[in-house]
């Protein structure tokens, strides 16, 4: 079992960004290794979960608390954490950060090949020039060095491929895309839309765009209706590295996978000033091997390609690689999270739904969309996602007095209609959040834990408030009763939507990369993942991280072919 | 293959089996015949759990909660899931409620009549009341281990009946394979709530 240990390229990391940097490499022709942290798993065999009975889950679904605790104190309080995914999740115990219990920031993350693209919400939104000018408007971090129309004909490119579902609006603040045919509202949705439709010139409700194919295509099956996606998809209708990418990189022949390959840190060549190694632990031998590759790219997820620089220290980079700015680590974003509003819809006891719908509805944002909205005591915006349910009877057993045949009969029929709204909020970016090296905590393979300095403050907060105040208005507009809001209390790394630290930008004296992804100070390193975002725009990133992925390679290997990498 | 990556190559062997054993352990006593890691009841005590599953859950037109297996299911969770907090709030509730039966109607609780037992059961609702409710929100997981023995023992009948298969397919409706979304759907033409 001889490994080579020189390629083309070398990808870290094989979740959403790494899966698409590995298609698009080797469909260009280039032999590329990518290299994953966590364990081996199949498509399909290894989704234990999956179709898995209510009675057959252990404990009935119930935590694990002893267990969780002591070895998934984070991963345990994702909401797709439980006995059908655990097996997905990182063992907090073994791949520990440093978590500071008074500032806390949470950070979820998959130990498996594929990463979180198997545990991802698949919600996938394009962003607008709104988000790409916001920064240099208000003056909260830097430019971003691209706009829209730069990166959409990679959106289009990209939506193909994954198959996102979903309904044109013809909205500046949220492009339409490649759609497949939408998924459907239920009754009190489109109830609840014809409120906000009838009652708010500037607002609408839309069905979720999700990447969760609605037709077969890609051979892929169309979703039916199973859920909870996160057990794993074995027909692939929902978009992750081991329904799409993966195997579409597989097929060029050009792909060699690693996994339970731990990358420690990288090699710099001051003379050449090229990355001119990776260096590998092997996470059950602790071997250690360093591949060789013309291209690097990191796609180990924000804080984990960023944790890959930060310990990546040279003469020539004392404080990280292709550091020279100070920025690496810095301008570390989430999205505001826990900020809910709910109501009771009336009647309709009548209807009811059937399948298990892996999407909700959205409100796009429709705050400060030209200019400084009047009333508003906060910069930028945020979006709802949400949806209407009827109770089941584990909300319902608590509410019924009582027991026996009255008690049993009462829980035959669902309990009333609810509808809720959950806002996501824009974080500016800001220096002070960030993330660092320990200087004190080294993991198993002896390499720096990781430690975070976040937290959100006041334009945060005060958006939270705002979406208390205008989701009640619009509940209540539509019709809801015993409509309550909750700001609640939201920790950075909860929305799992953490991104920055390497961030873009025109000028290297203030970013780690350029518009192409690129290092400013090493050409030969790409880095793809969320960690090179420059602001956070209010929808969900991830749509965004796999066109910049498909956008930076295509350059990438056109800089190699020309000779100038 | 030479000898070293012969051993590299056991070792990952090895790592799996050893991780599929610890998670094996990990879901002991979590078989559908219900094996329990302990023995908590004795023969009376099991006799009791029936009754009180069935009295909250009991069959008519469908099964009740003894058909679906519940105090097989009461008893893993008691004796393997619980705390030692929740566990202890629910043997004293169990011996208290006992204690309520002799005294009342001079007889073990097992003995009772029908009436006496829903009686009794009743007395254990009320005193439940007396209890504060602690606020949760819908998005925390945090379980309330002090929570009264009859807020258990319902909670845990509710539970292990409708996740049942009896529970989820007779007493309410199970598809685990909808092929489509049905967002307009006429209640009457499934009659129950999903199981899930």
């Amino acid at each position: 079992m001889n490994i080579n240990t020189q390629f083309d390229a070398i990808v870290v990391g094989s979740g959403i960004s790494g899966g698409w940097a590995a298609k698009e490499l080797t469909e260009k022709g280039l032999k590329v290794l990518v290299l994953e942290r966590g364990k081996p798993i199949e498509h399909g065999k290894d989704y234990k979960g999956e179709h898995m009975a209510p009675w057959d889950i252990p404990y009935r679904g119930k935590p694990l608390r002893e267990l969780y605790k002591e070895e998934y104190s984070v991963q345990s309080n994702s909401y797709a954490f439980d006995e059908t995914t655990r097996h997905f999740f990182n063992n907090d115990k073994q791949n520990p950060y440093v978590r500071d219990e008074k500032k806390p920031f949470e950070w979820f993350r998959a130990d498996v090949l594929g990463g979180r693209s198997l545990l991802w919400a698949r919600q996938v939104y394009r962003w607008s020039d709104l988000d790409f000018e916001a920064n240099k408007k208000d003056g909260h971090g830097i430019d971003w060095p691209i706009r829209y129309k730069d990166i959409e004909p990679w959106y289009s490119y990209v939506e193909k491929f994954v198959g996102v579902s979903g309904a044109k609006l013809n909205l500046p603040q949220l492009p339409d895309g490649e759609f497949q045919p939408p998924m459907e509202m239920n009754v009190v949705e489109k109830a609840v839309k014809k409120g906000i439709d009838d009652n708010f010139s500037d607002r609408t409700m839309t069905i979720g765009r999700v990447a969760v194919q609605t037709e077969a295509k890609n051979g892929r099956g169309a979703c039916h209706y199973c859920g909870p996606c996160q057990r794993g998809c074995s027909v692939g209708a929902y978009f992750s590295s081991h329904s799409s990418t993966l195997p579409a990189a597989e097929k060029t022949g050009n792909l060699t996978i690693l996994s339970n390959s731990v990358v420690e840190s990288l090699d710099y060549d001051a003379q050449e000033k090229r990355v001119s190694g990776v260096r590998v632990i092997d996470a059950n031998t602790n071997e250690k091997t360093t591949y060789t590759s013309k291209l690097v790219f990191l796609c180990a997820s924000t804080v984990g390609s960023t944790q890959i620089l930060l310990n990546s220290r040279s003469e020539t980079f004392p404080n990280g690689l292709a550091n020279g700015s100070g920025a690496l680590g810095r301008y570390l974003m989430d999205h505001t999270y826990r900020t809910n509003v709910v109501g009771l819809m009336p009647g309709y006891t009548d209807k009811y739904y059937s399948g298990n719908r892996p999407n909700g509805i959205y409100v796009p944002r429709f705050r400060n969309l030209n200019g400084q909205d009047e009333d508003a005591d906060f910069l930028r915006g945020y979006g709802f996602q949400g949806s209407a349910a009827r109770f089941d009877w584990r909300s319902m057993s608590n509410q019924v007095s009582g027991f026996g045949v009255d008690f049993k009969n009462a829980m035959r029929a669902p309990g009333s209609w609810f509808f809720y709204l959950a806002g996501f909020g824009e974080q500016l970016p800001r220096a002070s959040n960030q993330l660092k090296l320990s200087e004190t905590h080294l993991d198993r393979f002896g390499i720096p834990q990781v430690e975070f300095d976040a937290e959100f403050s006041a334009n945060e907060d005060r958006m939270r408030l705002d979406m208390v105040k205008e989701g009640e208005k619009m509940l209540k507009a539509a019709g809801l009763a015993f409509v309550a809001g909750d700001p609640g209390k939201s920790v950075p790394g909860e929305a799992i939507h953490e991104m920055g630290t390497a961030r873009m930008g025109n000028d290297s004296s203030e970013a780690v990369l350029n518009k192409w992804n690129q290092a400013h100070e090493v050409p030969n390193l790409f880095v793809t993942d969320g960690a090179c975002m420059t602001s956070s725009s209010c929808v969900n990133p991830s749509l965004t991280y796999m066109a910049l992925t498909a956008r930076a390679v295509d350059y990438a290997v056109k800089q190699l072919k020309d000779g100038y990498i | 293959m030479n000898r070293r990556e012969t051993l590299k190559m056991a070792a990952v062997v090895l790592g799996g089996v050893l991780s599929e054993s610890l998670s094996a352990a990990v879901m002991a006593g979590v078989s559908p015949s219900g094996k329990v890691s302990r023995q908590l009841f004795d023969a009376s005590g099991r006799k009791t759990l029936e009754i009180l599953a069935e009295l909250i859950i009991p069959e008519t037109d469908t099964p009740g909660a003894m058909a679906a297996g519940v105090p097989d299911f009461i008893e893993v969770m008691v004796s393997d899931w619980y705390t030692d907090t929740e566990r202890n709030v629910f043997l004293e509730g169990l011996h208290e409620l006992s204690e309520y039966c002799e005294k009342t109607y001079g007889k073990k609780i097992n003995d009772c009549s029908n009436d006496e037992q829903v009686s009794a059961l009743q007395w254990s609702e009320q005193e439940s009341k007396k209890y504060p409710v602690k606020r949760s929100s819908p998005l925390s997981r945090t379980i309330d281990e002090d929570s009264p023995f009859f807020t258990k023992i319902k909670e845990l009948t509710v539970l292990g009946y409708y996740t049942s298969e009896v529970g989820a397919k007779q007493e309410l409706r199970y598809n685990p394979m909808p092929m489509k979304y049905d967002g307009n759907l006429n209640f009457s033409d499934v009659g129950r709530q999903w199981s899930y």
